[in-house]
């Protein structure tokens, strides 16, 4: 073994999917204690380029090396045993088991009888995802969960592992400032431990506070590695992108129109509520034409519920209060009356809600607004086409044809596909639960524009974010819940990150620390 | 960016079609002669071939759409019989004209249909159950309705016996080369064809049975696709039902036991996945096609009824194999 021999080594790493070069000709190291953020536009190449160091993707070209070893992967078990864990940008855990069965998938632990100890697993599964800083069942099946709440199911599982070489491909995308924090600190104390990190982001601001090197792809290959305490958000930006990217926020549009939505106390009370749901427990707002309102909250501040609520898809129960479109009461009972209306949202998990991921990229871009393109119920094709190839391009989405499938597309793409489809609808009030998750930045500035635009014209959007430069950059005011209730509207001209945060966690919380 | 798909790709896409050519070309080479004539080929042996085949190509297509959505229809061979029994018991014994009484009874079907879509679609009892139970409750009524007793069907102007137009559907046409039901059983696979590619209710049905989920948030109207889907699965039921009463000239409450099972076959051999959500009705056709040349061949040289079972089997395991190494595509 070499003495300077890093803990991972790739070497001229090269894999193609049909006509796309994913990776070409990459090197990449890591060290023993090292983070080593992995940068680059959607598509890029960064989850295919670690999924070969994990053992997903075993037929590449190039060759890896772990302590000066080369190694060859048959698959993901051989690199857990090699100690390479990765935790997926897509969650891949299990819906119908539990948290504690999804955690120890596979090496369930026994009781001397040889039976599974479910005593033991929910326990140290609960000790796990403490030690992330979080509270969840352990016996909740993960399908019940929330993006954020599976993502951090996924952190703990993957730190259970024991792992040299923990690969985080957007850990935190659905995340809120509180939770990542709590990510970071784990993070620190598993550097201390000499583990080697690989962490994929897409939010700027988490570089800098957790990196020590960054690498930028772009295309499939190496652009730049650089130290990044070391350049702005901009360098990197530029580096990612490949030219500079002005503001990335644009100035909101404070001349607003008629109140489009009005929702008046408006509580759910579910015929049976399901454990880690947060229904509108009262919540009050307005929503202007061309007014672009923020959805602030903690994980479980009921931000997704309410969305759902006003989309018609809340569970079944009795709803009381109001909720007004443009100065007519209406009760949402179904997506389709919800579109009807004119309202449109994109939800939160764009794999189990959003997408159909073995069909096409047009089938799916055009799933919603398929009565615009013909006639007594048949489909002219080319107006389909013409309308889909229209959103790609406005979305800047990168793909081979249309169609492929979506489930190939790199995640951000992906995340466009669904925003694009609601945009085919042409809504009056669009309803976005985190729709810049996992989208690259180039991207997010593309959204941000798109939806000033159409605010311009008039769109009214409520927009939940855990993202606290997201909220405040993008919208004109921010409506922070707590707990199934509005709390606190700021308006974004006059009010930061600090107080939207305070806000969220409520006085009792010590704020100082986190910021 | 284009490129073209790989060859093995499109095989694998085509996989039932090239299927099917493999099992005719083997038919041909073992097909027994007869002064030097190959037996398999010969205009009438093929007509037979298809017309075996249509019963069970009718009610595939119907379970095609129902296996798309990612559901599973056990009731169409006991649909059938209880349609065959109708046919015979209202033309024969009630003696009502040829018009009113097939449209009595492809409306049965269809209604029976709707009605096994409505407990799956709206109380979200799963289909395989609601279809189990609704194979029994049609058996049960075809019994009742037929008295328990095959009715025979003899035709003529008389009372107790059918309208001889009715007797036309299992003639021959086009200068007696194509029997009726086989012309049935292609409009309505081309029907369906063109009705999948061209709707926009094709696109629901498919995203339904894509990610039920993703369907409904899309404004996907999940509750109707479903019902419409089971209906149309019993009305083509219910027609196979009229051809075969047709074809046997009588209606009897055990018609068309174990035909369900034909039909998923032949879906499956056709490639369309039981997961839901991917494949085709010309796949089906292929599919049905595929299992009448295998049925025949396999007859036309005596082999043992049991045999002929077991390489049946042996077909959709081979089939299932194939999809099972195809390529994303
Ligand atoms: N299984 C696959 N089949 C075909 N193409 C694929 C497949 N996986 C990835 N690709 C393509 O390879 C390229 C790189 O994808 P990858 O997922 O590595 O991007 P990424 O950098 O992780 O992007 P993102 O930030 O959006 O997650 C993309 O163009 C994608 O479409
Ligand atoms: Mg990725």
């Amino acid at each position: 073994m070499r003495q300077d021999a890093a803990l991972v080594r790739m070497e001229r790493i090269g894999k193609r999917y049909g006509g796309v070069q994913a990776c070409r000709a990459v090197d990449f190291t890591l060290g023993a204690g090292e983070v080593h953020a992995l940068l680059g536009e959607n598509g890029a190449g960064k989850s295919t380029l670690m999924k070969i160091l994990s053992g997903d993707v075993t037929d590449f070209d190039g060759q890896i090396e772990i302590d000066g070893t080369p190694v060859s992967f048959g698959g993901p078990t051989d690199a857990q045993a090699a100690g390479i864990a990765m935790i997926h940008q897509e969650l891949d855990l299990v819906p119908g088991l539990s948290v504690a069965d999804n955690i120890f998938l596979g090496r369930e632990l026994r009781t001397p009888l040889r039976t599974v100890d479910r005593r033991r697993m929910d326990r140290e599964a609960r000790a796990l995802l403490e030690r992330s800083g979080v509270r969840i069942d352990p016996r909740r099946p993960v399908g019940d969960l929330r993006v954020g709440e599976q993502q951090l199911v996924t952190i703990a599982k993957a730190i259970s592992l024991d792992a040299r070489v923990l690969i985080m491909d957007e850990p935190t995308s659905a995340l809120t400032t509180t939770e990542v924090e709590r990510l970071f600190e784990v993070i620190r104390e598993l550097r201390r431990a000499g583990v080697g990190i690989v962490y994929i982001s897409h939010r700027m601001e988490e570089i800098a506070q957790v990196a020590d090197r960054a690498t930028v792809l772009r295309n499939g290959e190496i652009v730049t590695s650089f130290d990044p305490r070391k350049l702005s958000t901009a360098e990197v930006v530029e580096a990612m992108v490949g030219r500079p990217v002005q503001t990335m926020f644009t100035t909101p549009d404070t001349d607003t129109g008629d109140e489009l939505l009005r929702v008046d106390d408006l509580k759910l009370t579910a015929r049976r509520p399901r454990p880690g749901r947060r229904d509108p427990d009262g919540i009050s707002l307005t929503v202007r034409a061309g007014e672009i309102v923020g959805l602030a909250g903690l994980l479980g501040a009921g931000r997704t519920e309410l969305l759902e609520t006003l989309y018609g898809v809340a569970p079944t129960g009795t709803r009381s209060g109001r909720i007004l479109l443009q100065g007519k009461e209406i009760r949402p009972r179904s997506p389709r009356q919800a579109l009807a209306q004119g309202i449109g949202l994109v939800p939160e998990d764009r794999r189990a809600s959003g997408l159909v991921l073995f069909h096409s990229i047009l089938a799916n871009t055009v799933l919603s607004s398929l009565p615009a393109y013909g006639r007594l119920g048949v489909i002219a094709r080319r107006l389909e086409r013409g309308a889909s190839v229209k959103m790609a391009d406005r979305l800047r989405l990168k793909f081979g044809r249309l169609q492929d499938e979506v489930g190939t597309l790199s995640g951000g793409n992906q995340q466009k596909v669904v925003f694009g489809r609601m945009l085919l609808t042409e809504p009056k009030l669009l309803l976005l639960d985190e729709p810049t998750r996992g989208v690259d930045v180039g991207a997010k500035a593309e959204i941000y524009r798109l939806l000033g635009e159409l605010a311009g014209q008039g769109l009214g959007v409520l927009l939940a974010s855990s993202e606290l430069p997201e909220l405040i950059g993008v919208c004109d005011r921010v409506v922070v819940l707590r707990d199934g209730r509005d709390v606190a509207s700021f308006s974004t001209a006059d009010s930061g990150e600090g107080d939207l945060l305070a806000a969220a966690m409520g006085e009792a919380a010590v704020i100082g620390d986190v910021l | 960016m284009t490129e073209k798909p790989s060859v093995v790709a499109t095989l694998f896409r085509f996989q039932s079609v090239f299927g099917l050519l493999a099992v005719f070309v083997a038919a041909i080479i073992f097909s027994p002669r007869k002064n030097g004539a190959i037996l398999f080929v010969s205009a009438d042996n093929l007509a037979n071939v298809v017309r075996a085949v249509s019963e069970i190509g009718i009610i595939a297509v119907g379970m095609t759409f129902v296996i798309l959505i990612g559901g599973i229809d056990l009731s169409v061979g006991a649909v059938l019989g209880l349609a065959a029994v109708g046919s015979a018991v209202l033309m024969v014994e009630n003696d009502w004209g040829f018009l009113p009484s097939v449209l009595l009874v492809l409306v049965t079907g269809t209604i029976f249909g709707a009605l096994q879509g409505v407990a799956t679609a709206m109380i979200g009892i799963q289909s395989f159950i609601v279809t189990l139970a609704g194979l029994q409750i049609a058996r049960g009524l075809a019994r009742i309705w037929s008295g328990g007793q095959g009715v025979a069907i003899s035709y003529g102007d008389g009372p107790k016996e059918a309208p001889t137009s009715f007797a036309l559907l299992g003639e021959r046409t086009f200068g007696g080369l194509v029997p009726i039901p086989v012309l049935i059983f292609a409009v309505v696979a081309i029907a369906a064809v063109v009705f999948l590619r061209v709707s926009a209710f094709s696109r629901h049905l498919y995203a339904v049975g894509g990610n039920e989920k993703a369907a409904r948030l899309s404004g996907v109207p999940v509750v109707r696709v479903k019902i419409a889907v089971f209906a149309i699965c019993g009305l083509l039921a219910s027609l196979a039902g009229i051809v075969h009463a047709v074809q046997l000239n009588q209606g009897s409450p055990n018609d068309g036991i174990g035909y369900e099972l034909d039909a998923i076959a032949a879906v499956v051999i056709g490639g369309t996945s039981l997961a839901g959500g991917r494949g085709s009705v010309a796949g089906t056709v292929a599919g049905a096609l595929l299992l009448g040349v295998l049925n025949n061949i396999l007859a036309l040289n005596n082999i043992d009824s049991n045999i002929q079972l077991l390489i049946k089997g042996l077909v959709i395991v081979a089939a299932a194999a194939l999809q099972r190494l195809r390529p994303a595509s």
